[in-house]
């Protein structure tokens, strides 16, 4: 059984993730798992997201270096691919429905910041969002500040004040209807 | 002056200082204004409230890790669903596993075969020990397959062993290998550490410094391990690791007084069985001492914690290094002693040598 795949130097084995890769996920791996866990609202699942991302990445950005254009596109990257992954598991709970089997359970410390109903309201809520909407939201309350957004998305730092304002009135609203009878 | 624009307001809930002053006057004496800047800070408050992070979410060497062995597989590295390990984080109660980049290599050893066999996927955040004794040596080198001296360090380089229940496979990203300085092993493998400058009376210069790559275990389960765990997949790595043997002052040749070993941490991942399938395994191999298995109980969170191996005979204390929990193992009559941490960025230091545990422990604290 070849394994040699999975050592630390074995940067000359085309399968391997080169160095300068590692650097950059090293760097880029806490916001990136954060902005996935703020569409998410799930640990695991904001992991596995972070993983694809990075896969994605390293096709894009075998050596990114200090790319800017490198750690902007992760953290959008990480927005769009966690939507998708939220939209995935909500076919996936309508099936289980359907089927009669029960959804799993969260068990996560991080999970229990809010209660389950939250959770999921606040995910379908952002699922109903324009994805420019959803991102700016995210990726602002995710830690990053409004220059750092403002990069990530191309825009200027004045427009994230304007798409940020209407982002939090929209996911007010999608949350007021969701709650109305 | 014109109302102030909802964007300006909105910054005003969380970057005051770049609002300007002219708005901020106009604010504070327009009713309007201050109404709009209500609705507009609640709705950010609630946004934050529902939208925000744990500080820290999951462990960037574990993931970097499973990053890596899905790059490994073949065809399009996609959306594998769960990481099979989180049940395990969930469940699993009465295991644990570890290795140890102890001074002492045949602690180990032995903590790194007790990882290959005990969980899906792993990585220590500190150290905890746990006593063995000469029959839980025997008992893990039946289950493995591997003698005492083996698991001492014995292997060669690269190699496979069948077991009852599979093969172990092993295989190193290179030869052990001598290197000219500290600051030279330190460029090589990416660990970096404070040398201790102030060394005890008696205890001279490097006398040599050894670079061990890093090492892979995997174990493939075999039809004979049942169903469920047949032909699933554990594995291991850690490492690399640096020892460094110093010398006596008198610069007396081949009677090294002090060691000290540092080692990228211990990560374990699994493929195929679950969690529950893996637990009932253990517990069915046959000659696992209760008493083996009742220290790994009392380990704790066994995802987080990396057991030291204690033999019989030598005493240990729990001590903190730089903060983090130690264990100080200190040989009868005090002739010799080593203590064991794992530092806050996952790399775990050994310094150990034929010294008193107030000198092993003030070595420690310049290097941690």
């Amino acid at each position: 059984m070849d394994i040699s795949f999975v050592t630390r130097s074995d940067a000359e084995s085309p399968l391997a993730a080169p160095r300068p890769f590692e650097r950059f996920f090293r760097d880029q791996y806490s916001a990136v798992v954060r902005i996935a866990y703020g569409v998410t609202r799930d640990a695991h699942l904001a992991q596995d997201v972070a993983q694809d991302v990075f896969i994605s990445a390293l096709r894009r950005f075998p050596d990114p270096g200090k790319n800017d254009h490198a750690r902007a596109w992760v953290r959008v990257a990480a927005v769009h691919m966690a939507l998708n992954a939220v939209r995935g598991e909500r076919r996936r709970e309508r099936r289980e429905q359907l089927s009669g089997v029960e959804p799993a359970a969260a068990a996560d410390p991080e999970e229990l910041l809010l209660d389950r109903e939250d959770q999921v309201e606040v995910r379908r809520a952002l699922s109903r969002l324009p994805r420019r909407a959803a991102t700016v939201l995210v990726l602002r309350h995710s830690g990053l500040t409004y220059a750092e957004v403002a990069a990530a998305m191309n825009a200027t730092v004045g427009h994230v004040g304007t798409m940020l304002r209407r982002a939090e009135s929209a996911l007010r609203k999608e949350l007021d209807n969701a709650s109305r009878p | 002056m014109r109302h102030v624009p909802s964007t300006q307001l909105r910054r005003l809930a969380d970057e005051p200082l770049v609002v300007p002053d002219q708005a901020l006057r106009h604010v504070a004496s327009c009713g309007r204004c201050q109404n709009q800047s209500s609705d507009i800070a609640a709705d950010t408050a609630l946004a934050a409230r529902l939208l925000s992070s744990p500080a820290s979410i999951g462990d960037v060497d574990a993931e970097w890790a499973r990053l890596q062995d899905r790059l490994r597989e073949p065809g399009p590295a996609r959306y594998h669903g769960r990481n099979p390990a989180w049940g395990m984080r969930r469940r699993l109660g009465s295991a644990s596993l570890g290795t140890s980049a102890a001074a002492v290599a045949g602690l180990v050893a032995l903590g790194a075969v007790a990882a290959a066999a005990l969980t899906t996927i792993y990585a220590p955040t500190h150290v905890a020990p746990v006593r063995v004794n000469l029959a839980d040596i025997r008992a893990i080198a039946d289950i493995t397959g591997l003698g005492p001296s083996q698991l001492a360090g014995g292997l060669p380089p690269a190699g496979s062993r069948r077991l009852a229940f599979g093969e172990l496979t092993w295989s190193t990203a290179g030869s052990a290998h001598q290197v000219s300085s500290i600051g030279r092993a330190m460029a090589a493998t990416h660990l970096t550490w404070s040398p201790p400058a102030r060394l005890p009376a008696g205890v001279g210069a490097p006398s040599s410094v050894a670079i061990q790559p890093q090492v892979t275990v995997t174990v493939t389960f075999s039809r004979a391990a049942g169903p469920g765990i047949a032909g699933s997949t554990l594995q291991v790595t850690a490492g690399p690791v640096v020892v460094v043997q110093y010398g006596t002052k008198s610069g007396q040749p081949g009677l090294p007084t002090l060691g000290i070993a540092v080692m990228q941490r211990p990560v374990a991942s699994s493929t195929g069985a679950t969690a529950g399938q893996l637990e009932n395994f253990l517990a069915g191999r046959h000659g696992l001492p209760a008493s083996l298995a009742r220290e790994l109980r009392l380990l704790g969170n066994p995802a987080t914690t990396l057991p030291v191996p204690v033999p019989a005979g030598l005493t240990e204390r729990q001590v903190r290094i730089d903060g983090m929990p130690a264990v100080l193992i200190v040989a009868p009559s005090a002739v010799a002693s080593a203590v064991i941490w794992e530092s806050r960025n996952g790399v775990v230091f050994g310094v150990g040598g034929l010294l008193d545990n107030q000198d092993i422990l003030s070595v420690a604290r310049q290097v941690g």
